[in-house]
């Protein structure tokens, strides 16, 4: 009798041991962190979940989130900036655009299936944006034109439009791009050479004489296009 | 009888094969990859101590004359650096060759930098802002000098005034171009670009 019990609540306990195994399958959450957040925007979307990123008190440090629900062994998933196809647009931070970063070991997949990997893991990095500094510089007959941005980027030699048949220097206006400027940053160009019996100024940007700030205003204008280097001869 | 030459072949036949592998030249190229800061001529670099190899200006790479067998060791190192740069550190550039290591080589140089000091005449009220591209400099009233962030050898600078002081208009000149930019010599540039206020 009593032999008999044992083997029935031996049983028993095997198959409540049985039933926990094979109650649902394993679900796994999906944590992501994002380097370089430096101002709010950024929602990163996947399985019909989304997750708002926001820089933290400590701006140094990387932005760690988990997606409200988890998702089950072999389902599907694929972390993007909300709204994003083919890696083209998104909802991004504030004055800035994230990416999957380039070094190891950080270069990971956005997208997988729950299981491959015992944790379910995806970076991103976010960078400030940069815009354009650009504009023209007219009146240019001598050679040897460099203008610089401060110590900033590298230095843009421009060199006069030529007439084809004489190759006489016209004195036509030649489109002028500077390095881009990233947003908040100061810019100040400069005429670091003048170009040979010519004098040239600098005028345009925010402050009208080639220097500004890369601020909201320039960021809403996708940049500053206003630079004008005017060239005139040298009195003789 | 007929296994004597027989042997003396296979001696022979050794000999040439030994001959072919001890040869001075190896069968592979030592070559790495430059990732910055070699923007003048003058670095020499050598594989262990000899093999002098001159790395000109821009270059993205270089490559050893003397070709090296799988498993000598080189032993890369900088016998002369160009005069603007500080120091160059060479990633992988001793091992035993091989396919994967002579691969591996890498290189990056940094260039020196120096101090730039702008000298400020006759500002007396707050306000002024000076950048240098993106190194913005707010200045306070009665200043009279402003170190900046400096500046590599050989590179641009260019001193702009980004905002006015209160009731005072400032105007700079100086620098190795006359209106404030110039591109920085081997030396600190202490008090070269003016900022005259008025």
């Amino acid at each position: 009798m009593t032999f008999s019990f044992a083997r029935g609540a031996l049983a028993l306990a095997a198959m409540l041991t049985l039933a926990s195994c094979g109650g649902g399958k394993a679900t796994f959450p999906i944590n992501v962190t994002v380097y370089n957040v430096l101002y709010p925007g950024l929602v990163l979307s996947t399985n019909g979940q989304d997750v708002a990123v926001n820089p933290g008190t400590d701006k140094t440090q990387p932005v760690n989130v988990v997606f409200p629900n988890q998702i089950e062994y072999g389902q599907a998933y694929d972390v993007v900036p909300k709204g994003q196809v083919n890696l083209v647009g998104g909802t991004f931070p504030k004055h800035q655009t994230c990416a999957v970063p380039q070094e190891y070991p950080y270069n990971l997949p956005t997208s997988g299936t729950a299981g491959q990997l015992a944790k379910i893991q995806v970076y991103y990095i976010c960078s400030i944006n940069t815009y354009q500094l650009a504009g023209k510089v007219t009146g240019l007959r001598g050679t040897g034109l460099v203008l610089a941005n401060g110590s900033t980027a590298l230095t843009v030699a421009v060199a006069p439009v030529l007439d084809a048949t004489t190759s006489a220097p016209t004195g036509a206006d030649v489109a002028l791009t500077m390095s881009p400027v990233a947003y908040g940053a100061t810019y100040g160009v400069t005429v670091l050479t003048q170009p040979t019996g010519q004098t040239c100024t600098v005028s345009g940007g925010a402050n009208g004489n080639g220097t500004g700030i890369m601020d909201d205003a320039a960021e809403a204008a996708n940049g500053v296009t206003n630079l004008v280097i005017a060239c005139a001869n040298n009195p003789a | 009888m007929k296994s004597s030459i027989l042997r003396a072949g296979v001696a022979l036949a050794c000999a040439l094969g030994l001959a072919a592998c001890g040869g001075g030249d190896g069968d592979q190229y030592l070559t790495g990859t430059i990732e910055s800061g070699v923007t003048k001529d003058g670095l020499v670099l050598t594989n262990n101590g000899g093999d002098d190899l001159a790395v000109p200006a821009n270059a993205t790479g270089f490559q050893f004359s003397k070709r090296i067998s799988t498993d000598d060791q080189f032993n890369i190192q900088v016998k002369s650096y160009p005069s603007n740069v500080k120091t160059c550190t060479i990633v992988n550039g001793s091992a035993r060759a091989n396919y994967y290591t002579i691969a591996q080589i890498r290189m990056s140089c940094e260039i020196k930098t120096h101090k730039l000091v702008i000298a400020i005449n006759g500002l007396t009220t707050n306000g002024l802002i000076l950048v240098n591209g993106t190194d913005k400099q707010t200045i306070a009233a009665n200043e009279t000098s402003r170190e900046i962030a400096p500046v590599y050898e050989d590179g641009a600078y260019g001193i702009t005034v980004l905002q006015q002081p209160t009731g005072q208009t400032c105007r700079v000149s100086g620098g190795s171009s006359g209106n404030g930019s110039g591109i920085m010599g081997s030396t600190d540039l202490v008090n070269s670009v003016v900022v005259t206020c008025s």
